[in-house]
C-alpha cells in the first residue's frame, strides 16, 4: 500500500538565519517539485517574507503569532483548508504533493510536529517527512551559548543548512560544525550562500567543538548521544514495548532518537522528537546496512549505559554481553 | 474508520509498522500482548490481546478491565492504575 499522504517539510531555524533566502532559491530552482505549497508563519504583525517567495504553487501567510504556540489554531485551520482542497481532486490528476513549511524564527519544530500527529484529522493527511534547520554560520555560536530556544531547534533537525558561510572564517565554521555534531549528531549537514547549494569542505574529525555552557533549562544535566544496539533475536514488538515505555516516562528528556530497525516489513527508519514518533519510513535494502539495528538516543537525565541494560532488564531478557 | 465505534482514529500507529502482511500484524500483536502480560505482571496488571477485539485487553488482579487501543495509551492506564509512570529507567529497577 502506497502512502499517499502529503508530505510535509518544516523549515526552522533562528531569527535572520536565512530560512526565507534559502528557500527563495529552492523553490526557484524547483528543488520541492512543482506541487507545493508553501505556508509561511511570522511572528510579527507585519508580514515581510510573503512578498519574496514565488515560484510556489500556491502559498498562505500567517502572521501575528507563532505557529509553535499562540498561532498553532491558525496553522492547523490553515493545513486542514489544504488537505481539503487537496482531498476534493482525484488522485489520479495532478494535485498538491507537498508543503513547506517556513515557521518563524522563534518556533520550536518539535512543538509543530507534535502538534500535526496530535491532530486527528491531520494525522491522516500530513506526513512530516523533513525538518531542515538553517543555521547562521556567523551568529549561531552565540546563540546556542546563550538561548534555549537555539539548542531545542538544532536538536529538532534531520538536515542543517549552514548560510553565510562565505562571511565566515574556515576555523570558526569548523567549531560550528564539530559543536552541531554533538548537539545532534545524526543530521546531514549541507551549506548554502545566499541560497545556492555550495560544498563545504571535509571536517577533521579532530576539530575541538565550542564549550557549551549549561543553560536554565538544562539542569537535569547535558544532552548527550548515547547508541544502544538491539541485540539479535529481540524483534520489533519487543523493540517498541520498551521504547513506548521510555517515551511516556522519559520523553521530555529524550530530545531525539533514531535509527535503522530491521523488521519483517523491511528497514524501518525510526524518528522521535521528545514523545512524538513520526510514522516509521521503510527504506529501500540497498545502502549502508552495517548501523542497522543500532539506534541513537540523544538526552538526558539517565547515565547512558543504563539504556541498553533497561532494554534487557524490562523485557526479561539475559544481561548483554559485556564488550 | 468504523462508524459504530470509531476504531481506528488514527492511522496504524507506529508501533505497528514492523509488520506488512496480515499474518505478520495478528502474529505481531500476539507476540507483543504475551510479552506485555510478563512486563506488567509485578505491576499487578494483565494485557491480552485475542486478536478479534480491536485494541488490547488490560485488567487487574481485582478484575477491573479497560480496553486501550494503542501502546501509548497502555502505559496511561498502567500509570493511571499504579500512581505513578512505568519507567524502565526506574534506578530501583536497574540496580542489582
Amino acid at each position: 500500500m502506497t502512502d499517499t499522504r502529503l508530505r510535509l517539510t518544516l523549515l526552522g531555524g533562528y531569527l535572520g538565519s536565512g530560512k526565507t533566502t534559502w528557500l527563495r532559491h529552492q523553490l526557484h530552482v524547483g528543488a520541492f517539485g512543482p506541487r507545493v505549497h508553501v505556508v509561511v508563519n511570522e511572528a510579527a504583525e507585519v508580514p515581510v517574507d510573503d512578498a519574496l517567495l514565488s515560484g510556489a504553487a500556491g502559498i498562505t501567510l500567517l502572521a501575528g503569532g507563532c505557529c509553535c504556540c499562540t498561532g498553532q489554531g491558525d496553522l492547523l485551520a490553515a493545513l486542514r483548508d489544504l488537505c481539503d482542497a487537496r482531498s476534493r481532486v482525484s488522485a489520479d490528476e495532478a494535485r498538491l504533493e507537498r508543503i513547506v513549511l517556513e515557521t518563524s524564527g522563534l518556533a520550536d519544530p518539535g512543538a509543530i510536529v507534535a502538534a500535526i500527529q496530535g491532530d486527528p484529522v491531520l494525522v491522516n493527511h500530513i506526513v512530516v517527512d523533513e525538518t531542515i534547520v538553517a543555521v547562521d554560520a556567523l551568529h549561531a555560536l552565540a546563540q546556542l551559548t546563550a538561548e534555549p530556544l537555539g539548542r531545542r531547534q538544532v536538536g529538532a533537525a534531520d538536515r542543517f543548512v549552514l548560510t553565510k558561510i562565505d562571511a565566515c572564517a574556515p576555523a570558526a565554521l569548523a567549531t560550528l560544525r564539530a559543536t552541531l555534531a554533538t548537539l545532534n549528531g545524526h543530521a546531514t549537514t549541507s551549506a548554502a550562500v545566499l541560497g545556492e547549494s555550495v560544498a563545504l569542505p571535509d571536517l577533521s574529525p579532530d576539530t575541538p567543538p565550542a564549550d557549551l555552557p549549561p543553560l536554565g533549562e538544562d539542569q537535569r544535566g547535558p544532552i548527550q548521544p548515547t547508541q544502544v544496539a538491539i541485540p539479535d533475536g529481540m524483534d520489533w514488538s519487543a523493540f517498541t514495548l520498551w521504547l513506548s515505555a521510555l517515551l511516556h516516562a522519559r520523553g521530555d528528556d529524550l530530545v531525539r532518537v533514531k535509527g535503522v530497525v530491521r523488521t519483517p516489513a523491511g528497514r524501518l527508519l525510526l524518528q522521535t522528537v521528545r514523545k512524538v514518533v513520526q510514522s516509521p519510513e521503510i527504506l529501500p535494502e540497498q545502502g549502508d546496512t552495517r548501523l542497522d539495528n543500532h539506534i541513537v538516543f540523544i538526552g538526558r537525565g539517565y547515565r547512558p549505559q543504563d539504556l541498553g541494560r533497561s532494554l534487557h532488564r524490562f523485557l526479561g531478557l539475559p544481561p548483554p554481553a559485556q564488550p | 474508520m468504523c462508524n459504530a465505534c470509531g476504531n481506528p482514529a488514527a492511522p496504524g500507529h507506529w508501533t505497528d509498522a514492523g509488520a506488512a502482511t496480515p499474518g505478520d500484524r495478528l502474529r505481531a500483536r500476539f507476540h507483543r500482548a504475551a510479552l506485555l502480560n510478563t512486563v506488567l505482571k509485578p505491576y499487578g496488571l494483565t494485557a491480552h490481546d485475542g486478536g478479534v477485539v480491536p485494541g488490547i485487553q488490560m485488567g487487574t488482579m481485582a478484575g477491573a478491565q479497560a480496553i486501550v487501543q494503542t501502546l501509548d495509551d497502555v502505559w496511561i492506564e498502567a500509570e493511571r492504575i499504579a500512581g505513578q509512570p512505568i519507567d524502565p529507567l526506574d534506578p530501583r529497577y536497574l540496580d542489582d
